[in-house]
């Protein structure tokens, strides 16, 4: 339960006082006027203290980061920028400051190893039914009450049962199962940016894909390395509301726009992934706003995943997103010029389909991860010739 | 005049505990709407008015000559008046502590619990001995045993009124109305005594009934959250069941979680077809709850009979009018306990498909246990399958899920040959004598069956990778999941505190710690009572537990369990105080009757289980409870009868029954179970007995 600060105090008993007054139609602006008076920023805090006393397992020194007189470091790889003194553990549970040094735990030991489909990303614009390594090391740099990896996200790196792979391992085995490309994603790559970037060069080296499944919460500097060797990123964009990144999330939504600017310079082919949870992101005004910054910044071309919601983890006091929501808002996003918005999690929607967005016939029918049509002939329509954005075999 | 006076205090004091009881169940069911719905929760409730409780009978002391009838009577009006405010407060303010929408744990459960009842417990625990001070002003001789049983008989009223009048009737508004007009009554019966009576009276009455009618005017708009519609609602007597509505889409809401909504394609598939598919024909299934969707999965393997048990026929009713549910030919709804029906159908079932929520709390764990498993395969045919499901994995399975899944397939193993898991949207446990295809795609399609989400999603969620990991982890020797010894209830508690990323072990150190110093200041009359007290709610606790695991949950009966438990305190403490003169081996006595009656309900458990009358566990409860009542007016008697002494009785009685609540249903069920917990208790008061066989004469 968050602090009771005194604006929120008073917001709160003027709103419970008028409540007795009022007549039932404005019972439900009374709630709203408490929810906004409810808890306002969920952003995780340094865990003061909390380092081990040496580098667990394989921990390497950070990537990016400074140091400060008095052996405290500022970590460099996020916006959260954390100030960590002495034995200090950041925000993401995987950095960790061990004498004036800055330490990533979570090197070489992932806790997820999977081949995944690339659908399952989603990827949808991106070597279809191809398969990629996806792994995951403990941390991550949000608190999404809705996580679906909490498991893994949401803890010390060295509370996890783990594998041991180095970088040169995980494209070892990516290589001996088929996959043609490693994905750092599940819980949030971010914060084990090291790892992820040592492992994305050798793939790179190797002929392997690299796939970049993220909250998009990085800064400008690492985000430039990685660009260096990615070729696809799907990259949540939560809500298009600052308020609801804090609220929800415990970020800013800011930088994460950054990210998409960065990807779109460096000519790295993303998705963008929204979750529609409903009461915070089904909202009309924020979504045109958000249609309308992706038009005219990023362009018509980047595919938008729409994500039916369902109560997950501690958000699960929410209604699922009605298919109706999905099904208007991809129209409305596709109405303001996006060319490829796709509704997900409602198996048989046709939002789980490609159209061609010039002729509008379709190009790639998907049941789940299957794809039972393929109309494309390397990046063109079968049917009308229009060349189709994204990465195709 | 001092006639009608002790009779007004009397009347006040037997208003008073029908209103407490009755807001208490209400606060406690609105609690498990707007919180997590375990035994946790029902426990902190408890605990947190018992303690609230006790602290305002302690603040009772500072009463003095100046408390008078006419102040009993406007505390009385200050009672009326916070219990629906309390209510709206529990609603409204929700949103303001926590983020709407989402979940609390046990820290901010606890704080908030303890946060909203404060006005009302403590006002409450101060009006008991406050109504005794009271009397002594008017009438010196008035005993304290008197204002303990007229609290006694109003406490039963109240649970009598509810369990079997209220709970069917109105909603929590309308009860907190009727439950305290007998109280409001009495308040302006004296009132009308005082100075200036018409224009205290008319303001008093005003505020209350204006208190009173307000909340039910706020009823349903303080259960609708913004952008929706609550397009149906109806209080049952197993909780609450809304629907709410939003662009074209019902949400079936049961005690405030989403349970419904359109269909489910992904659960409903993998639900229905995973067990189904594996039955070259499908006569009968029996569906022991179910998800939206499932219905129309069930259709598509052409069923002869389809029964549909669900113990809440309001749920039931709504999920088919609603469209959340189809119905089917074949299909009979059967309004019952799902384990109770397994024990009165003669029917035989091909597929026996489970349909609940985690087994996060002792009346889902029921149908999880080894006695459940073992009833379930009775009712199965040659070639029969039984499936469940417990929430899945998405990318890592932490240890205490690991143990939790090997628990549940190592009992569900003792019973059936094989025991195959799917890790799907759930994991999927299908049970039975032979071995189960886990291809699920190839087996639909012989039936030449059509799905959306199976034929999609099937082969990239369900992988061989997947499937080796999940038996990976969960081939470790896991202890069964028994009826008295639910080892899956603690592992669900470890689960809740780790979402929260928080740990009991603080509040339960600073509960050993507060329970020590106040243990340590008190006499051995108050630790008799306090032992009392914890003992009487523990068996309580106890017996609720053993008749849900025996007979099903059945709600009439739980309320004649608590209404029993109430009921024996009252002739106890009328023949408590006839022979009070007697003392100190009263106390004694009365312990070992208790130590004796918790041995029985052992036996009992473990010798006669389900072979006995259920009015058997009715009778012990009203047996132990008149033990319990036996013992107040002997230790008030032993303390000296005075104001002081009264009220520090009545404290260690309300402080103990907050702890037995706490120890028993949170830490000492789920960690020893039901067995090692009856003797923990007997042992408690065997202390008991021993520090009074110790008391220097």
């Amino acid at each position: 339960m968050n602090q009771l600060t005194r604006r929120r105090f008073l917001v709160s008993g003027a709103a419970a006082v008028c409540t007795a007054a009022l007549p039932g139609p404005a019972l439900a602006g009374v709630r709203g006027l408490l929810q906004k008076a409810g808890p306002d920023d969920v952003t995780g805090v340094i865990f003061k203290g909390d380092a081990p006393r040496h580098p667990w397992k394989w921990s390497k020194e950070a990537f990016d980061y400074h140091r400060l007189p008095d052996q405290s470091v500022v970590c460099g790889i996020c916006p959260h920028g954390c100030v960590l003194e002495k034995q200090d553990r950041g925000i993401c549970r995987s950095k960790v400051n061990i004498n004036g040094k800055l330490y990533s735990l979570a090197y070489g030991n992932p806790c997820s190893v999977n081949i995944d489909p690339v659908e399952k990303k989603p990827l949808f614009h991106f070597h279809p039914r191809s398969t990629n390594l996806s792994i995951a090391a403990a941390g991550c740099n949000f608190r999404c009450l809705n996580c679906q990896n909490w498991e893994i996200s949401q803890v010390y790196p060295e509370s996890l049962r783990t594998y041991e792979l180095f970088p040169a391992q995980v494209v070892e085995k990516a290589i001996e199962v088929k996959a043609e490309a490693v994905a750092y994603t599940y819980s949030e790559a971010i914060s084990y940016f090291e790892y992820m970037i040592d492992t994305a060069r050798v793939a790179h080296e190797k002929g392997l894909y690299n796939l970049w499944i993220s909250n998009g919460y990085i800064n400008p500097a690492p985000l430039d390395v990685l660009c260096d060797v990615l070729d696809a990123a799907n990259i949540n964009l939560k809500c298009f509301s600052d308020d609801v990144y804090r609220k929800l999330n415990g970020g800013r939504l800011g930088p994460v726009l950054e990210t998409f600017k960065a990807l779109h310079k460096r000519n790295v082919h993303f998705e963008i992934t929204t979750l529609m949870v409903p009461g915070y992101v089904d909202d009309p005004e924020i979504f045109s706003a958000m249609c309308r910054w992706i038009i005219e910044n990023l362009g018509p071309d980047y595919p938008l995943h729409l994500l039916r919601f369902f109560p997950r983890y501690k958000l699960d006091r929410l209604p699922p997103t009605p298919v109706a929501t999905l099904t208007e808002f991809r129209q409305f996003a596709m109405k303001k010029g996006i060319r490829y918005v796709y509704v997900g999690n409602v198996p048989g929607h046709e939002g789980n389909h490609t159209y061609c967005h010039h002729c509008g016939k379709l190009l790639i029918e998907r049941q789940g991860y299957l794809i039972k049509t393929y109309d494309l002939e390397k990046n063109i329509c079968k049917h009308c010739k229009t060349v189709i954005p994204g990465r195709w075999t | 005049m001092k006639k009608s006076a002790d009779r007004h205090i009397r009347f006040i004091v037997i208003a008073t505990g029908i209103a407490s009881v009755v807001t208490q169940i209400v606060v406690i069911r609105e609690f498990l709407t707007q919180f997590n719905g375990n035994e946790f929760v029902i426990a902190l409730i408890l605990f947190n008015w018992l303690l609230l409780g006790g602290m305002g009978t302690f603040m009772a002391r500072a009463a003095g000559k100046k408390a008078s009838l006419l102040r009993l009577a406007l505390i009385s009006v200050g009672l009326i008046v916070m219990a629906p405010l309390e209510l709206l407060m529990i609603r409204y303010f929700r949103d303001v502590f926590f983020i709407y929408g989402s979940s609390a744990g046990f820290y901010s459960t606890f704080a908030y619990a303890f946060l909203t009842i404060v006005p009302y417990g403590l006002l409450l625990g101060f009006a008991l001995p406050y109504s005794l001070v009271t009397a002594r002003n008017i009438l010196p001789s008035f005993s304290g045993t008197r204002v303990y049983i007229a609290d006694n008989i109003g406490d039963t009223l109240g649970g009598i009124l509810f369990s079997f009048a209220l709970v069917a009737w109105v909603t929590p508004f309308q009860a907190l109305c009727i439950a305290h007009l007998p109280l409001l009554y009495l308040a302006m019966v004296v009132l009308a005594h005082g100075s200036r009576p018409k224009t205290t009276m008319a303001i008093a009455g005003a505020v209350c009934l204006f208190a009173l009618a307000a909340g039910m005017a706020l009823e349903k708009g303080s259960l609708t959250p913004p952008g929706m519609t609550l397009s149906y609602y109806q209080e049952s007597r197993y909780g609450r069941i809304a629907v709410y509505s939003d662009r074209k889409q019902h949400t079936l809401y049961l005690d405030g979680k989403p349970v419904m909504a359109g269909a489910d394609t992904a659960l409903a598939e993998e639900s229905v077809h995973y067990p189904l598919s594996q039955l070259p024909s499908v006569n009968g299934v029996l569906l022991i709850s179910a998800q939206g969707g499932m219905m129309a999965e069930v259709a598509k393997h052409r069923p002869a009979f389809v029964d549909y048990v669900e113990i809440d026929p309001v749920l039931s009713d709504a999920a088919f009018a609603f469209g959340f549910l189809e119905n089917l030919s074949g299909l009979t709804r059967i309004h019952e306990d799902g384990r109770a029906w397994l024990y009165l159908t003669e029917t035989t079932y091909d597929a026996l498909i489970l349909s609940l929520p985690e087994p996060d709390t002792f009346q889902i764990n029921r149908f999880f246990t080894d006695a459940f498993f073992n009833i379930a395969k009775t009712r199965l045919g040659d070639g029969g399958i039984l499936s469940f499901s417990v929430t899945g994995f998405d990318n890592y399975i932490r240890d205490e899920q690991a143990v939790k899944i090997a628990s549940l397939r190592n009992t569900a193993k003792k019973h059936f040959k094989h025991v195959a898991l799917l890790p799907g949207e759930k994991i999927h446990f299908l049970c039975a004598d032979f071995a189960p295809d886990t291809d699920i795609v190839a087996l639909l399609d012989v039936k030449n069956i059509q799905t959306d989400y199976i034929h999609g999603l099937f082969h990239g969620n369900v992988t061989a990778d997947r499937t080796a990991y999940l038996y990976e982890h969960v081939n470790i020797d896991a202890p069964l999941n028994r009826d008295f010894s639910p080892h899956l209830m603690r592992l669900m508690y470890k689960d809740w505190f780790a979402r929260f990323s928080t740990s009991p072990t603080g509040f339960l150190v600073t509960l050993a710690l507060f329970f020590s110093i106040y243990l340590a200041r008190s006499s051995r009359e108050e630790f008799v009572l306090f032992s009392t007290g914890c003992v009487l709610m523990g068996s309580q606790i106890l017996i609720i537990f053993a008749f849900q695991i025996l007979f099903g949950y059945i709600y009439e009966q739980i309320g004649w369990i608590v209404t029993v438990f109430l009921a024996g305190l009252l002739p106890g403490a009328m023949f408590g105080h006839r022979i009070r003169a007697h003392g100190a081996k009263i106390l004694i006595i009365a312990d070992g009757a208790l130590m004796a009656l918790l041995l029985v309900f052992l036996f009992l458990i473990t010798y006669a289980g389900d072979r006995l009358p259920p009015a058997a566990f009715l009778i012990l409860g009203l047996s132990m409870s008149a033990a319990c009542g036996i013992q107040m007016p002997v230790a008030l008697y032993l303390r000296g009868d005075k104001k002081s002494g009264v009220i520090q009785a009545f404290s260690a009685d309300l402080i103990g029954a907050a702890a037995g609540t706490l120890i028993t249903s949170v830490i000492l069920i789920p960690y020893i179970g039901i067995i090692w917990t009856t003797l923990c208790l007997a042992g408690l008061k065997l202390i008991s007995a021993g520090l009074m066989y110790a008391r220097p004469s």
